[in-house]
């Protein structure tokens, strides 16, 4: 099966409700990746501040940090090959690499689940 | 048993004694183990005091291993150092990837580990040994602890959530579980440590309050707390209580002597019916064997050291604090410590002296049981009070957050979100937003808050303005002028933080970590207030006066080793309530007792 790695930046909940503004990208992000679970996809979630051994540890990952800093994410990776960095991807992306067909199902986290449109 | 307390009436194997800072936790389990341990039991004493001084009570180096007193036939003893677990615990996650991965990244995984829940979750960590079954403990009939893990901790390790596949599979997917991702123990280990504090059979609580309504307030909450989540057997330990024998001609000793009584008799319903033990307050420092075997007994030897003349303090008042803090005009001034130490009060009495001077001021609390509203508002002209209801606050940013945020997403994102926002940082975040509201107008008048967010918050809260600079930089959108509450929080000229303590070992301790952390956060505290002091009163009372001559020490570390500048707020007679009162309080009105200078020739 396909794994899908993400690398997130230092965050206190993995929906950024612990910041000053719930930030919406974060929250239609988790939702995303727990609907995509549900779908079966292979999906891990590494936060900076919990494993940052895992981090460390994959050669790829390390070098996106030392080159782009920790600003820089999140970075996702896609059978540990980089498939976006910068941003969170939307539902129809995580269907995409993980082969989840999304025909009658219409994104219900919205336009913005990821994407930077609203 | 040579006391008649009803906490040691039929002890189960474990004792845990909790309570904030400073009511005497550790004193108490240190007098309760020995008496368990003259009884002939093996005793085990546990401390996680930051300021334990088990070792200096026995005379000897304990430290962390279990260590016997040799004073003492059946007793030994074990210092954990929350702060140290914390540290050995974020070692273990940052460790490996120290020189690894660059180094401003560490330091941001640290900072990001830097807060109370991991120091709590640390400590818990280090004892859940001794709750379980092993060789380590295997020979002691009492376990004696001198704190307890809070609701929250153990919520935390009872959360599902925190369970499947976390610590199985070390997969980080879990959320809000930051404090759990280091920690060692097996499942199976927390879940036995979590089943015996339950057990009535093997556990028993007790609360330590002093007779002050606050203080009672505080302890119906954590029995309540604890209660709703299966630690159901409690009692109760009132300390310190005023003796009626001090009371003769000593007007500031029978008005304390009245209020704890007050206090007792109004005691919050939810504790009013547990076992409840009182303990007098004692004329002597509780070190040595001697001192604690009295310490729960009911005859208490008079001291022979009444006669001993306390020293003057040269202290300013909070009016000297409120001439500097005026003459900016306007700006933020926060007032941050424990519950219980009088933020409220001090806040108030803050506001109504820069009133009083005929400048703007806005005072808001949290204080649910502050009712300052009605006190004060209308009151002074320059003077208005908002009050926030941290509760209310909470449940609105939670539907707030699910009716926007969370407006697009099914069932199953929902829930999800829901568990997010049952973290401890949502209230913390909600208040402060609340309050962010009112920060605002602190450009044009004086705006005086009690209540602070801690500097591990402020800077989570900045990561998130970081984040929304770097967004708007990245869209080109140059003309958004962010300044984010944290940059407003670090400048000296909007904001000056005044740090609330007592003039008693732990709480000053605890002061000290707070201002670290916030110096962390860029920082710097303006002043320290030390309130209720009674070395800042006049007083004839011999238990008194030994408590006037205990708080020189602390106030002497809090003037020398921690404070630009400190104001001594004196223990008062009447809880200072209404406009006058608190004018008094500031100092700045009628003549204050402020410099103890009479005592030579009392006896």
């Amino acid at each position: 099966m396909t794994s899908i790695q993400i690398f997130d930046p230092a965050l206190c909940c993995s929906t950024g409700v612990c910041g000053v503004e719930v930030d919406q990208q974060l929250v239609g992000f988790a939702a995303d990746v727990d609907w995509a679970k549900q779908n079966g996809a292979d999906i891990e979630r590494f936060n900076l501040a919990q494993t940052p051994l895992a981090f460390a540890e994959n050669p790829v990952v390390k070098a996106f940090l030392e080159r782009s800093g920790a600003d820089a994410l999140p970075l996702i990776l896609v059978d540990g090959e980089v498939a976006l960095a910068g941003r969170y991807p939307n539902r129809t992306e995580l269907a995409r690499w993980a082969a989840i067909s999304v025909a009658e199902q219409p994104s219900p986290s919205g336009c913005c689940s990821g994407s930077s449109c609203c | 048993m040579n006391s008649d307390c009803k906490f040691l009436d039929q002890a189960p194997r474990f004792l845990f004694f909790t309570g904030k800072g400073g009511v005497g936790k550790t004193s108490i389990a240190c007098a309760s183990a020995l008496e368990l341990a003259d009884a002939g039991k093996q005793v085990l004493l546990v401390s996680t005091d930051p300021a334990s001084n088990v070792g200096q009570v026995f005379g000897i180096d304990i430290g962390n291993q279990i260590t016997a007193i040799p004073a003492v036939s059946g007793l030994a003893a074990l210092e954990i150092d929350p702060q140290a677990a914390a540290q050995a615990y974020r070692d273990r996650i940052v460790g490996p990837v120290r020189g690894v991965l660059p180094d401003s990244i560490v330091k941001g995984i640290e900072e990001q580990l830097s807060g109370a829940c991991t120091t709590e979750i640390a400590a818990f960590d280090e004892f859940t040994a001794l709750l379980v079954n092993s060789d380590l403990t295997a020979g002691y009939d009492h376990i004696v602890f001198d704190t307890a893990p809070t609701g929250h901790t153990i919520r935390l390790l009872q959360l599902p959530g925190a369970w499947s596949g976390f610590l199985e599979q070390g997969k980080g997917d879990a959320s809000c579980l930051g404090p759990l991702a280091g920690l060692e123990k097996q499942r199976s280990q927390y879940k036995a440590a979590l089943d015996a504090l339950a057990d009535p059979q093997r556990s028993r609580l007790i609360l330590v309050a002093r007779a002050q309504a606050s203080t009672l307030r505080e302890v119906a909450r954590t029995h309540e707390e604890l209660n709703t989540i299966g630690l159901s057997q409690q009692y109760l330990v009132v300390n310190g209580i005023l003796p009626e024998s001090e009371t003769a001609q000593d007007p500031l000793a029978s008005a304390i002597y009245q209020r704890e009584q007050n206090a007792l008799t109004d005691i919050p319903a939810a504790v009013s019916g547990l076992p409840t033990d009182c303990i007098e307050l004692k004329p002597f420092n509780l070190v040595g064997l001697m001192a604690l075997r009295q310490l729960l007994s009911k005859s208490t030897p008079l001291s022979t050291s009444d006669n001993e003349v306390i020293p003057a303090i040269p202290a300013a008042n909070l009016s000297t604090l409120v001439d500097e803090i005026a003459a900016d005009g306007h700006g933020l001034v926060m007032l941050m410590g424990k519950g219980g130490v009088g933020k409220t009060t001090l806040a108030a009495a803050l506001a109504v002296e820069l009133a009083r001077r005929g400048l703007p001021v806005h005072l808001t609390t949290s204080d649910p049981a502050a009712n300052l509203t009605d006190t004060l508002n209308g009151a002074l002209p320059e003077l208005a009070v908002s009050k926030i209801d941290p509760h209310a606050e909470t449940e609105r940013y939670r539907q707030h957050v699910l009716s926007t945020k969370g407006a697009k997403l099914d069932e199953q994102g929902r829930a999800l979100l829901e568990e997010d926002l049952r973290s401890p940082c949502t209230e913390e975040i909600a208040v402060f937003q609340a309050f962010s509201r009112i920060i605002r107008e602190a450009g044009k008048k004086f705006v005086v808050m009690d209540t602070a967010p801690t500097g591990h918050t402020l800077l989570l809260l900045d990561a998130t303005g970081a984040y929304h600079r770097e967004v708007a930089r990245q869209m080109g959108d140059s003309k958004q002028h962010f300044t984010t509450p944290m940059m407003q929080l670090q400048n000296p000229h909007q904001t000056k933080v005044l740090i609330v303590t007592l003039a008693e070992t732990t709480p000053v301790l605890e002061a000290a970590h707070l201002q670290n952390d916030l110096r962390r956060a860029g920082i710097e505290p303006w002043a320290w207030v030390i309130n209720n002091s009674v070395a800042a009163t006049t007083v004839h009372s011999a238990l008194l006066r030994q408590r006037a001559a205990n708080e020189l020490p602390e106030i002497a570390e809090v003037a020398d080793r921690h404070a630009q500048r400190y104001a001594l707020v004196p223990l008062l007679r009447e809880e200072p309530t209404g406009v006058e009162r608190l004018l008094a309080l500031a100092g700045g009105q009628s003549p204050s007792p402020l410099v103890p200078t009479d005592h030579k020739g009392e006896g």
